[in-house]
């Protein structure tokens, strides 16, 4: 699904050569489920800008699902971006005067599709995130939790290969944490691939495997033990309403 | 007041400091032209035409009947309305003439002395002086001072119909071209004998000051149909109530006259220079929209980077700056863009005079002026970007620790 | 897209209201200012009659009489230079004229009111020449006669518009019979009298034939030179007095070559006669050549030009710096449309609709405003009256320098925009 060989990524200004990422290999396969940990100023984000196409490297090879990234235009990275990448960001990022429909309908926009098409794909994100009937309201109508979930829904309504998601329960109580880190089990179930950006120490060893990045290089954990049964709720594709606690 | 920390920050918004900049220097460049051109028609409209500007009514006239055509009605009506204006309270003479001072060109003729008839080829002002149809109150109606001889009488008006030469009188320009310190009186010209000189009144302001040449002759009342000036002398104090008078009386002369126009020979000053001043005018107009746009502007610049700074200025403050070293930071930081867009304006304003003289006359600046426009600019700027800089001067010290 | 766009940009009006409006006006004003100016320009520099404007010729000939001339060549002639004019074959039609006024009345109206009115006495090519347009009847076809063609406006003010032919005038005492009414006639420049500052006066009032006004002795209201004296117009047939204008229609260059060499041929006959003391000098000026030479551009509106051409560019700068503010502001939401996967291409499209749709806003009231400084400009500068008027090109200028400078001001701040790195922290 996604290989990185020997990635750099290297910060210039004056005086100073920042490696924000050094000789960083990783790979990928379809339904993993990453949590990707370590300190502060490790290159996390910047492994996560690189990975979602959001940043340029200044060596080495991407390939993201089967694509070769280097040497693409901005118009064939964004269309990349686009149709295989989903974002999940720690503080949801939607636009506050627009409705969730809207919110969730703007990736779609930039894909040429008519109104039916995206019509029927925004409803489908929003079942699937539990939130289908609140499609015409405002985010700041809906809690935390919920709005995390119209930023889910966003990124799943272009029917993405892979989620990236940089601290998705960061601001966030327990509780909603639980629901939002449910969801994204059950998606990795159902065959979408996760990298999660995390300090969550329980949420890195839920997941199958763990990669520490320290001064810009990797550490790669394979699988965990297999996760407990009491600790995963219902394994079924979608939250109902009724079950999820509004604020 | 770390000039060079300062200019740094300066360059690091290199493109609005810019566009600023420009602006500054563009208002300026337009200030400075557009009060040249306010000041230079002020001084042309205090021109001192020689004679009392505000004290002489003229009444513009001209019959719409028919039977005007027969000129000895016309002199009967013509001297009925002087006796009837003569007579109303504070009208000191009155006469009647077909051309006034302040004027673009008219009747003109040329004028040469006869023992020196070629003197038209070294001053081409003599072939086209004013030849004015006057009669003998001319003079006392206009206020014009004798410098030598005597103003035309009565007995300078010939039969009608008569080649005999006439006797004439000339401004005193005329007199010192034609005969230098000499006196003028009894010398011929193709145009008649001199019998007087008067004091030169300005007859064309956009003549030389010293061509301003004009022949006066007693024929107004044989050329009656070009009589299309009544000259009122008028006390002082009773200008009012003349001009509201004069239309009537000659109307109730015999109505079939259209009044043109009731007007002081002030007003004809004005009026001469109605385009100059619409220009000034105008010029003015656009300066103030100017002043008001680069206003907007810098206070969108101010607004734009004080929130820019927040942080930075918290951390200041929190450092131990008062809120009057914020307040004068910021102020500095405009007064520099301000000094350098007063800077180019300069140039932007020479430049601009030279481009408009190409098209109008108009002064030279002076550095009277750039100092004025300057002042002007530096205020308007600072008004302009108060309100900004007097907020960013509370910011509180704790948004340095604010880390969202 | 390009719904989605529009919907886009006027989200993004309404969210900084102020801030799109001062744009707005900026904009508008000095759009405004500029398109006002170009219209009078536009108007004094225009061509009054392009149908035939290569083909007309105004006449200055060099005929006077001493060696001190008021000019070489002079713009008047005397009756015998222009009845030579008259008498030629040559040009398709000929137009000999001067300029005078009368007072004019319904002869069988007992209202005694006389209305001022402005005199053409000219031979009658001058209404083929100039293309007049006929409303009723026709124009008169001597040079003599007590007949008159009078224009719309006074036909409305005399006649309440109707059809007035047939009817009688009182013109200073003489009663005489008008046979043509003209349609409305705006001539701007007034091409056929462009001389003594009068380019910018409306058509005449009153059409008359020449030699009917020569005899009744209407006076003389344009320039005129004389090296003799005269008691009046009656008496300047067989003197030297100057102040008639000839214009002349010659189809082609041959008859343009033709008519310069009769007119050349005359000045040598009055040469050869001893009474052409100077250089012959005979000029022929099409109309475009013809307002040209006499300057009438007015050059104080040049200069009021060139200021609003400064003002423009003031207010584009202060659009750019204000919609630099607006981008830098709306930077997350670009920042996050980035990230969901819109390309640059994208958002400049997005950044330019929303420029045009400000462009077009702005060009709408720019032609409200032009319109009304038009209206304004003849407070400031009242010759200028009759040609403050606003053609339909000015409207496409209007909206098109509108559109050029929303752009231009949205460049750099697109620009910028454009190079904002996108984050996934997307803070």
């Amino acid at each position: 699904m996604l290989i990185m060989n020997n990635i750099a990524r290297i910060y210039r200004n004056e005086t100073i050569q920042t490696h924000a990422l050094r000789d960083f290999s990783l790979e990928v396969k379809a339904g993993e489920f990453i949590a990707v940990t370590g300190p502060s100023g490790s290159g996390k984000s910047t492994f996560l800008n690189v990975a979602g196409l959001l940043d340029t490297f200044d060596s080495g090879e991407y390939q993201l699902d089967g694509v070769s990234v280097q040497g693409l235009s901005d118009n064939q990275l964004s269309k990349l971006r686009n149709e295989k990448i989903g974002f999940i960001f720690q503080n949801y990022n939607l636009i506050p005067d627009y409705s969730i429909f809207d919110n969730v309908d703007m990736p779609l926009r930039y894909r040429g599709f008519n109104r039916a098409e995206r019509k029927r794909r925004v409803e489908k994100a929003l079942e699937k995130v539990g939130l289908a009937s609140r499609a015409s309201y405002l985010p700041s109508q809906l809690s935390g939790g919920q709005q995390q979930r119209v930023a889910i829904a966003r990124a799943l309504a272009g029917e993405p290969k892979i989620l990236l998601a940089d601290e998705p329960t960061g601001n966030l109580d327990s509780l909603m944490a639980r629901q939002v880190m449910e969801l994204l089990h059950s998606l990795n179930q159902e065959g979408t691939t996760i990298i999660m950006v995390t300090h969550d120490p329980d949420q890195a060893r839920e997941v199958s495997r763990n990669i520490q990045i320290i001064d810009g290089e990797i550490s790669d954990f394979r699988i965990y033990a297999p996760l407990q049964e009491n600790q995963l709720n219902d394994k079924e594709s979608h939250i109902s309403d009724k079950e999820a606690v509004d604020a | 007041m770390n000039l060079k920390a300062l200019i740094k920050s300066l360059m690091l918004r290199k493109f609005t400091t810019g566009l600023l900049i420009l602006q500054l220097a563009i208002t300026l460049g337009l200030l400075v032209n557009s009060a040249i051109l306010a000041l230079d028609t002020r001084e042309k409209l205090s021109l001192s035409v020689g004679i009392d500007l505000d004290n002489i009514l003229i009444v513009s006239t001209h019959p719409t009947s028919g039977n005007y055509r027969d000129l000895d009605y016309f002199r009967s009506i013509a001297t009925e309305d002087l006796a009837k204006l003569s007579q109303l309270p504070g009208v000191n003479s009155v006469s009647i003439s077909n051309h006034l001072p302040v004027s673009h060109r008219g009747m003109m003729s040329n004028v040469f002395d006869l023992d020196n008839p070629e003197q038209e080829r070294t001053d081409k002002y003599l072939k086209d002086v004013n030849y004015i149809l006057a009669e003998e109150n001319l003079a006392s109606s206009m206020g014009f001072t004798l410098i030598e001889g005597r103003f035309l009488n009565k007995s300078d008006q010939l039969d009608f119909g008569s080649d005999t030469k006439r006797n004439m009188v000339i401004t005193e320009s005329l007199k010192n071209t034609l005969y230098g310190d000499s006196s003028a009186l009894g010398q011929e010209t193709n145009n008649g004998f001199i019998v007087g000189v008067i004091k030169d009144v300005i007859l064309d302001p956009s003549n030389p000051r010293d061509k301003q040449y004009g022949v006066f002759v007693n024929t107004i009342m044989e050329y009656i149909f070009v009589g299309r000036y009544y000259i009122l002398n008028v006390e002082p104090g009773h200008m009012a109530s003349v001009r509201s008078k004069a239309a009537d009386t000659i109307l109730a002369v015999q109505a079939e006259r259209d009044i043109f126009d009731v007007f002081t020979m002030a007003d004809r000053l004005k009026d001469y220079y109605r385009d100059d001043q619409g220009l000034a005018d105008l010029f003015i107009l656009l300066c103030g929209l100017m002043i008001l746009v680069t206003a907007i502007s810098s206070y969108a610049y101010s607004q734009f980077h004080i929130a820019r700074q927040k942080k930075y200025i918290g951390i200041r403050r929190a450092l131990g700056a008062r809120k009057i070293d914020i307040l004068l930071y910021v102020l500095t930081e405009n007064w520099l863009v301000y000094t350098l867009g007063c800077i180019l304006g300069i140039a932007v304003a020479l430049g601009f005079n030279i481009l408009l003289s190409q098209h109008i006359s108009l002064s030279k600046p002076d550095l009277g002026l750039f100092l004025v426009a300057v002042s002007i600019v530096f205020i308007s700027g600072t008004l302009a970007t108060w309100f900004p800089a007097n907020k960013t001067s509370k910011v509180p010290p704790v948004i340095a620790t604010k880390t969202v | 897209m390009l719904n989605y766009n529009l919907k886009l940009a006027l989200i993004s009006f309404k969210r900084a209201p102020s801030l799109y409006f001062l744009v707005i006006l900026t904009l508008s004003i000095g759009v405004g200012l500029l398109c006002a100016n170009l219209a009078l320009v536009s108007s004094m520099a225009s061509d009054p009659i392009p149908e035939k404007s290569e083909k007309l010729f105004h006449i200055s000939m060099n005929t006077w009489p001493n060696d001190q001339p008021n000019e070489e060549p002079f713009h008047i002639l005397r009756y015998r230079d222009a009845m030579k004019i008259t008498e030629s074959d040559i040009p398709k039609h000929s137009a000999v004229f001067y300029e005078s006024g009368v007072y004019a009345r319904d002869a069988e109206s007992t209202n005694l009111k006389r209305f001022d009115s402005k005199v053409r006495a000219t031979t009658p090519g001058f209404f083929a020449l100039t293309n007049a347009p006929i409303a009723y009847g026709s124009a008169f076809s001597k040079s003599s006669g007590m007949e008159v063609v009078i224009g719309h406006e006074l036909n409305n003010k005399i006649f309440a518009g109707e059809n007035s032919v047939g009817k009688v005038l009182e013109l200073d005492g003489e009663l005489l019979m008008i046979v043509g009414v003209l349609k409305p006639w705006h001539l701007r420049p007034l091409f056929y009298h462009a001389t003594e500052g009068r380019a910018f006066n409306l058509t005449d009032d009153i059409f008359v034939p020449l030699e009917t006004a020569i005899d009744l002795g209407w006076s003389i209201h344009a320039r005129s030179s004389s090296t003799v004296s005269y008691k009046g117009v009656k008496f300047t047939r067989d003197r030297n007095v100057f102040y008639l204008q000839a214009w002349a229609e010659l189809e082609n260059q041959n008859k343009v070559t033709a008519f310069q060499q009769y007119l050349d041929n005359y000045s040598q006959s009055l040469k050869d006669a001893g009474e052409h003391p100077l250089d012959i000098r005979n000029e022929l000026s099409n109309v475009n050549d013809w307002l040209l030479e006499n300057d009438i551009v007015d050059q104080k509106v040049l200069a009021f030009t060139l200021a609003s051409v400064l003002f423009l560019c003031v207010c584009i700068f202060n659009a750019s710096s204000l919609l630099l503010s607006r981008f830098h502001a709306a930077k997350f939401e670009v920042g996050l449309r980035r990230a969901i996967g819109a390309s640059n291409r994208d958002m400049l499209l997005q950044g330019m609709t929303e420029s045009i749709l400000l462009g077009l806003f702005a060009g709408i009231a720019s032609l409200l405003l032009a319109w009304l400084f038009l209206k304004l400009s003849s407070e400031f500068l009242p010759d200028l009256a009759n040609l403050a008027v606003l053609e339909p090109k000015l409207l496409l200028v209007g909206i098109l320098l509108s559109l050029f400078t929303a752009i231009s001001s949205a460049l750099y701040p697109l620009y910028r925009a454009n190079r904002y790195t996108i984050s996934a922290e997307l803070k």
